[in-house]
């Protein structure tokens, strides 16, 4: 009807949608302006340093080859195991009716929503037992760096794919299973021919998001790889950091994008909802847990329990000295700069740059990103819009598939100097974190103000409320648990941040996981257990906030209005 | 639910004004400063007495100082930041990449040496002692089966100590000859570290960390930091065929506090300062005359010989080297 409307010409109709597109464009500038200056332009600067040369021959020098292929080789086991034991899990705490499966959803995520550098410390606590240095371990593939790798990428990840796949295998109706099982199939034979095939989708779209995750993984990688083994990843920093070789740097950077992009848009087409992200119990009637379900159930509750082997020890680590003795020196160690002075600044004033990175980037990333998600859900006219829509879409989801490294890389090259010296000031890495948690904002917050829908803002608008009005008092306060969820998300990608933090934040500008990183590689004296120390007040920390965001019963009685707009 | 909707507002606008607040505060700094920031390797140590005593002596005094990794990182970050650099001296680029610190001009006047090292082998000599094996007496023999994976170095990446003994292998046995003993090497089990704190105080059994490898890549004067009860040393180091490294600082180029840079290091360059290199840092005071702690005539004297490296050009092959090794090592 609009587009029929336009095309008849009549004056005003026309000045008035020509006004209107106007006003969106006006209103399109400004996140297309921030995507444009702060995503963009340094990914086009990396292209441009990474294409100069020969860099076809860069990548077949044999140590580039060589963590090249186990970037490849690494993300696709770590991913297929992840998916093994995921699946079980899924199946268990979600399709079934287990007895405490709330806390056991709530408890895998922990993982999650870790700083990546404390998870990084907790396999080292696990590589540090004493049964891997007995002379049989010591030698064993399984004590080998990529073997650690692997197991922390599955253990990051877990969460993942349960939560994706469990969420659609919540939804399916049990009526063709149950058929099934009357006709006489197995319980395999079920899952094979019926739940697999219904969630392939689910499944896929999990399956790319944790392998670009193990791809884009840095930290784990370079703490716990030991130097040992490198990734394109570690190779990137190694290649501007050590070797001040900016081409390398640039062709790797090229190649892992178009590994993570590649993989990021398959995992896309699958599902439009953000992963990971716990869709609400939709309150149909579960099946209880039978006899012949316990071997995956206890499959699950051993992935349970393993998750938690590296948290505990951290715990435990933290409470007791080099010598074994229980102590809190960890903890009093906390406000020094580490043994032979190691840290430029303590781990307090660390902690200090972190919450205001993260204030920053949460601000940037929630205004920004709500913004966008905001433009994109407004209705389209016309084919052009739609197909504008589209591309504006997929211009704000790109930096999802965009490692901080090598946008980390993109800053160095491009905000160095010139009108927009952003490196030398602190506001660089919490920008780069707010770019990297924007596609999440806009991923959560899209969906919410789509479901509200148009009408009630057209509603709105004829009984004489202007844009902003509706927005604020209409769409935003109905879209608010999303809108406080984006937040959340934004605020989490921000604290565990580490790779452009490790780039770019020199000096008194360390954050929480730069610190760390630097007490796990100069182990010596007390950092090692500073280092645990400041580890498990992160867990603690994340552990209060995930439990009383996860339990809306006791969340209800806890908050106030007050709270609730801000959660 | 009506009570929510101006709180909302109100929380949006409130975070409004952090976020231009703190855009704001970064846009200024005071335009003329007492502060100096120093850019140094992680080792590297003043003791608070000289803190205090520069700040007495100059007026200026040390803030916001950053710590970049070996001299090698620390030299390639000042590179990728010269443009706004992130501290005004630098303390601890060595003569393996003084030269890229000229080339890249980096440095606002000359590079001043301040210390020097000796890059050598050490040994636990109570592990050799319990096993009956006879220490090596030159890295030469790394690589022959009785000292099968008992040694542990740096990598020369990531570790300017690993560097300054890639070096001298390379002068030594020559451009053919380097790659075929490190694969050797490789074969006979070496164990290759990040940094020297990684080798010397996780893997080396000789030092605090108890570790599996007796020979660890390290300096000659680090014996004088393992003495028992007993007054003798738990290591001793092998002094022939080493690397003499030397320690530089520099004003950065751009630098906020050119003046102030300038004051640190020629309070580096003072007897007081130079008397404290020793115990802080573990390296030779480069000024003349400077009397070394007692337990260092015994058990850190510097080298008796080292390789000739004055052939080899670092800055043009440093990277081809390092890249080389990496492939040796990797494949």
């Amino acid at each position: 009807m609009p587009t029929a409307r336009l095309g008849r010409r009549s004056g005003p109709t026309l000045w008035r949608a020509n006004s209107l597109i106007l006003k969106r464009a006006l209103q399109w500038a400004i996140p297309l302006f921030v995507i444009g200056v702060l995503f963009y332009w340094p990914m086009a600067r990396v292209l441009g340093q990474g294409l100069v040369g020969d860099w076809l021959a860069t990548l077949a020098e044999p140590r580039v080859a060589a963590a090249i292929w186990f970037t490849l080789w690494q993300s696709l086991v770590s991913t297929v195991l992840c998916l093994l034991v995921a699946l079980p899990a899924a199946y268990v705490l979600y399709r079934k009716r287990t007895p405490g499966a709330h806390v056991f959803k709530a408890m895998l995520t922990i993982p999650f929503a870790l700083p990546t550098m404390v998870t990084a410390i907790g396999f080292t606590a696990y590589q540090n037992q004493g049964i891997w240095k007995s002379e049989f371990a010591s030698q064993s593939w399984l004590n080998s760096p990529t073997s650690w790798i692997i197991m922390a990428h599955i253990f990051v990840n877990f969460a993942v794919i349960t939560r994706t796949v469990g969420s659609t295998w919540m939804s399916h109706s049990h009526d063709t299973e149950e058929a099934a099982a009357l006709a006489g199939a197995g319980r395999l034979r079920i899952f094979w021919s019926i739940s697999l095939p219904q969630l392939r989708p689910a499944i896929v779209s999990s399956v790319f998001t944790v392998f670009l995750y193990c791809s884009a993984s840095y930290g784990l990688v370079l703490v716990l790889g030991g130097g040992q083994v490198n990734s394109i990843e570690t190779e990137i920093a190694a290649a501007a950091n050590q070797f001040l070789d900016l081409q390398e740097a640039g062709a790797l950077a090229i190649l892992q994008t178009i590994l993570t992009i590649g993989a990021f848009a398959i995992g896309n087409s699958g599902s439009r909802s953000i992963i990971g992200f716990d869709v609400q119990d939709a309150g149909k009637p579960k099946h209880g847990i039978d006899r012949r379900d316990w071997p995956v159930a206890a499959l699950t509750l051993i992935s349970v329990i393993l998750t938690f082997v590296p948290l505990v020890l951290i715990l435990r680590r933290a409470f007791v000295d080099s010598a074994g003795n229980a102590t809190f020196e960890n903890f009093v160690a906390l406000t020094t700069h580490g043994t032979r002075n190691l840290l430029d600044i303590s781990i307090g004033q660390a902690a200090l740059n972190s919450l205001r990175n993260v204030l920053v980037a949460t601000v940037v990333a929630g205004f920004v990103g709500t913004l966008a998600a905001y433009l994109l859900t407004r209705p389209t006219r016309s084919k052009v819009q739609r197909y504008a829509s589209r591309i504006l879409d997929t211009v704000f989801m790109l930096p999802l598939g965009v490692s901080s490294i090598v946008l980390g890389f993109g800053y160095l090259l491009t905000f160095g100097d010139g009108w927009l010296p952003l490196r030398s000031s602190w506001v660089v890495v919490p920008l780069i974190q707010s770019l990297l948690a924007m596609p999440l904002v806009i991923r959560i917050v899209q969906p919410a103000l789509h479901a509200i829908g148009a009408e009630i803002g057209e509603q709105a608008s004829t009984d004489g409320a202007n844009a902003l009005v509706t927005f604020f008092r209409i769409e935003l306060p109905l879209a608010k648990q999303s809108v406080a969820a984006a937040f959340g998300y934004a605020a989490i990608v921000s604290i565990g941040e580490f790779g452009a933090a490790n780039l770019l934040s020199y000096g008194d500008q360390a954050t929480l996981p730069t610190v760390l990183y630097q007490l796990i590689s100069r182990p010596g004296g007390q950092n090692y257990g500073m280092a645990m120390a400041m580890a498990a007040i992160v867990i603690a920390l994340t552990f209060a906030v995930v439990f009383v965001s996860s339990f809306p019963n006791l969340n209800r009685k806890l908050r106030r209005p007050r709270l609730s707009a801000r959660r | 639910m009506h009570n929510t909707k101006p709180i909302l507002m109100r929380a949006f606008t409130a975070l409004a004004i952090v976020a231009t607040t703190a855009a704001a505060l970064t846009g200024c700094s005071a335009p003329t400063t007492k502060a100096v920031a120093v850019a140094s390797h992680d080792s590297f140590i003043i003791p608070d007495n000289l803190i205090n005593q520069f700040k007495a002596e100059t007026g200026f005094y040390l803030a916001g100082g950053a710590k970049l990794g070996d001299a090698g990182t620390l030299t390639n970050k000042l590179v990728l930041t010269k443009k706004v650099p992130v501290a005004d001296v630098v303390f601890g680029i060595d003569n393996t990449f003084a030269g890229v610190a000229t080339a890249n001009g980096i440095i606002d006047g000359e590079l001043v040496p301040i210390d020097y090292a000796d890059v050598c082998f050490n040994y636990d000599k109570q592990w050799f002692a319990t096993k009956g094996i006879t220490p090596p007496s030159s890295w030469r023999q790394l690589t022959e089966p009785q000292y099968k994976g008992l040694t542990v170095l740096e990598n020369p990446a990531t570790s300017s100590t690993g560097l300054a003994f890639l070096f001298s292998t390379i002068a030594a046995l020559g451009e053919d000859g380097w790659p075929g003993w490190w694969a050797n090497l490789k074969a006979n089990g070496v164990k290759v570290a990040a940094g020297w704190e990684d080798a010397y105080y996780i893997d080396f059994s000789g030092s605090s960390g108890h570790g599996a490898y007796p020979i660890v890549l390290s300096y000659s004067s680090s014996p004088a930091d393992e003495i028992g009860d007993d007054g003798l040393s738990r290591t001793a180091s092998i002094n022939s065929e080493c690397f003499r490294q030397i320690e530089y600082a520099g004003v950065l180029k751009n630098a906020k506090n050119p003046e102030g840079a300038r004051a640190f290091i020629k309070f580096m360059q003072s007897k007081d300062f130079q008397s404290a290199l020793p115990e802080a840092n573990y390296v030779y005071p480069i000024v003349k005359g400077i009397k070394l702690p007692e337990a260092w005539a015994r058990f850190a004297k510097p080298a008796d010989s080292f390789v000739d490296v004055s052939k080899l050009d670092f800055d043009a092959n440093r990277k081809a080297w390092q890249k080389k090794w990496a492939d040796i090592m990797a494949g």
